[in-house]
């Protein structure tokens, strides 16, 4: 589905991905953890086409699709969804007429009716109870007055709602309580089928205790420099990432002689 | 003053005055308004209140005095296209500033009394409508108090409440460029109400159409007010508008300007007198400026009395080479106390080469009193653009949907529905134009 072959960015002038290779197929979940700084959340935003990345080297492709030509709101049309870090409070940007044109805007070019305002509400209902997302929508601006956690879940509501075919998400579990960790996971996990595939940017090993990953990759400096199972992401809870990072930086002195 | 002297249209001025009092027998207002007005000429960038402000390209051009009533069929149709789509009202048209009964429509004669100005003597006038502001420096309003001849005058008797609002529509007409010296007048009478849209319209192919309007309103006691302005004009149109609004003890007087574009100058000064205590008042204004285009808004409200709130709401969106103006004036003096005055100006530029002076502007001399006022000026906020767009929305919609955002502060307050409907059309409609034009420039 996902096919990333050398990718290289910067931001502003400063590479931070230096050569990422990764392939994701549908009906996988692949998780990503390194430590801070990494270039993790570097990665999902350039997938998702935040304007100040500038790609210098590589290709991304969705289903053949080259997503690098694609402006963010096309990558989103063709099944691209990026579950926010921080998600943004938009004042006065109702959440239901905000939900309504997203909606509308990815069924125009999916080539799918347009939902009747009843079918709209019905399914909003659906998937809110799917994923146990029971903050009050109506006459609300988009995320104001959420707490964090509502905000994280709002995400997971919008993926529901949206069902792309590859989801990002970009530290989903920070600043959840276990609880809340454990409904937003268990929403992902209602949402998972063969048809998709699922990215998780984690810090942390918990999250995987709830979504099992099919496989675990390490990004440090730019680049994937360890992939494995699940347990590769208790071998990190266990060690941290330091025989990681001298693993790397040995082979670069290797490299230079 | 020397280089003013020279310029046709003070001239003109001068010989209209002298030629219309040349029996002597001038109001003593209108000579002291007329000497005002000769002694320094029309406003500069020299005087605070004009700073950013520049009229005298505007003045430059050849204007006549001289009105031609456009065929009957013409004003038919120009009215019933300014009509809102959907607003159920009464009609009062005016053409080159002549009531109009065949296209007026009117509630029942118990509800109103209406006056032609030009039938209202002098003496009658300044005696019972004197403008409190008349001397206090502003030229343009003493070359109207000068030289104004014709306007309506409305009074809506005590405890008369309209069943519909009343839609005023202005036409002017005339075979050259037109300057235009009307004044209005608008009287509530205690206990009364009415919500009143005023729309002015140039019938003119390519000609310039100036217009130094005068509007004066009092409100009574126990009394409300709605009024819309709505300016949605021609490139060759310029507007200067005066409103004085005298409120007297708890009324209530509700304005919304709606700045569209695209007159090439719109400057707008609302005098607010709060002549009574426990009022309450409520200004919002939207203007989007369009490319090349002056839109100057300056406001005061007097709190005189104590007791009394008043609320200022003023956003401004702007596109391509467009310039704005506000400056917002408030008056706190020392028996005015318990005041709320609260004032908001927010404006979001969408183009590099967009200009804003804002300036608010609050004097208070009373102690017991809360205040407060806020301005800003910014672009999209980018992080928020991009979420809309990463959830599929394109990037004009996720623009349209941030400016609704905006200007939500000033739409949720606007009661009227086809109303509102009407000017968030006529909003998106020019900024998408606009859009189309600026779309590399900005954010390529």
């Amino acid at each position: 589905m996902l096919s990333i072959k050398n990718l290289h960015a910067n931001i502003e002038g400063k590479e931070i991905l230096k050569g990422i290779n990764l392939e994701v197929n549908a009906g996988e979940v692949h998780a990503i953890m390194g430590p801070n700084g990494s270039g993790k959340s570097s990665l999902a935003s350039v997938l998702a086409g935040r304007e100040n990345y500038e790609v210098t080297e590589g290709e991304v492709w969705l289903d053949g699709k080259n997503l690098l030509d694609m402006k963010p709101e096309e990558r989103a049309r063709e099944g691209v969804f990026l579950a926010f870090q921080y998600p943004v409070e938009i004042p006065g940007v109702s959440n239901i007429n905000f939900l309504k044109t997203a909606l509308s805007e990815i069924r125009t070019h999916r080539n799918l009716p347009q939902l009747s305002a009843k079918e709209f509400l019905k399914m909003t209902r659906e998937k809110q109870e799917l994923v146990e997302f029971e903050a009050k929508l109506a006459n609300r601006s988009l995320n104001q007055g959420f707490s964090g956690g509502e905000k994280k879940r709002n995400e997971v509501f919008q993926l529901a709602m949206l069902e792309p075919k590859l989801s990002i998400l970009d530290e989903t579990d920070s600043g959840l309580d276990i609880d809340a960790l454990r409904i937003v996971s268990s929403g992902i996990n209602k949402l998972r089928s063969p048809e998709n595939a699922f990215v998780l940017i984690t810090h942390y090993q918990r999250l995987l205790e709830y979504i099992v990953p099919d496989f675990v990759h390490v990004l440090y400096n730019g680049q994937i420099v360890k992939s494995g199972n699940k347990d590769l992401a208790l071998e990190l809870e266990e060690k941290g990432y330091d025989w990681l990072k001298e693993q790397f930086h040995g082979n670069a002195a290797l490299n230079e002689q | 003053m020397k280089k003013l002297s020279k310029s046709p249209l003070y001239q003109q001025l001068v010989d209209a005055y002298n030629q219309r009092n040349s029996d002597g027998n001038a109001a003593q207002e209108r000579e002291q308004a007329f000497t005002a007005f000769v002694e320094k000429g029309f406003p500069s960038n020299r005087d605070e209140d004009w700073k950013f402000t520049n009229i005298a390209p505007f003045l430059a051009d050849d204007y006549s005095f001289e009105l031609q009533e456009p065929a009957a069929a013409v004003l038919e149709n120009t009215v019933q296209q300014a009509r809102i789509p959907g607003l159920d009202s009464y009609t009062l048209v005016l053409v080159n500033g002549k009531i109009n009964g065949t296209l007026s429509i009117l509630p029942d004669a118990s509800c109103f009394k209406l006056q032609q100005l030009s039938e209202v003597s002098d003496v009658n006038y300044f005696n019972t409508y004197k403008s409190e502001h008349v001397g206090a420096g502003n030229r343009m309003l003493a070359l109207n108090t000068a030289l104004f001849n014709e306007g309506y005058l409305l009074e809506v008797p005590a405890s008369i409440v309209w069943d519909k609002p009343l839609h005023v529509i202005q036409l002017f007409a005339g075979e050259q460029n037109l300057f235009i010296q009307n004044r209005n007048v608008l009287v509530m009478g205690r206990f009364s109400g009415l919500e009143v849209i005023e729309s002015v319209i140039s019938l003119k192919d390519g000609r310039k159409l100036f217009v130094n309007n005068v509007t004066q309103v009092k409100v009574a006691e126990q009394a409300s007010l709605i009024q819309y302005q709505i300016q949605h004009n021609q490139a060759e149109d310029r507007l200067i508008d005066f409103l004085e609004v005298v409120q007297e003890k708890n009324s209530r007087y509700d304005h919304f300007s709606f700045n569209l574009p695209g007159a090439e100058l719109i400057r707008n000064n609302l005098e607010i007198v709060l002549n009574g205590s426990a009022t309450e008042t409520h200004l919002m204004g939207l203007y989007l400026v369009g490319d090349h285009q002056l839109t100057d808004n300056h406001t005061a409200i007097h709190h005189l009395f104590p007791n009394c709130d008043s609320n200022e709401i003023y956003k401004g969106v702007l596109l391509g080479k467009g310039k704005a103006v506000f400056n917002g004036k408030v008056f706190v003096e020392r028996p005015a106390q318990k005041t709320n005055a609260f004032q908001q100006n927010n404006n979001l530029l969408l183009s590099d080469k967009a200009q804003v002076f804002a300036k608010p502007q609050l004097e208070i001399f009373a102690d017991d009193v809360k205040c407060s006022h806020g301005c800003t000026v910014g672009q999209f906020d980018p992080e928020s653009l991009f979420y809309l767009r990463s959830r599929g929305i394109g990037e004009d919609s996720a623009r349209k949907l941030l400016v609704e955002a905006f200007m939500f502060d000033v739409t949720q307050r606007i009661t009227n529905e086809p109303v509102k409907e009407y000017v968030q059309s006529l909003i998106y409609e020019k900024m998408e134009n606009s859009f189309a034009d600026t779309n590399t420039s900005v954010y390529g």
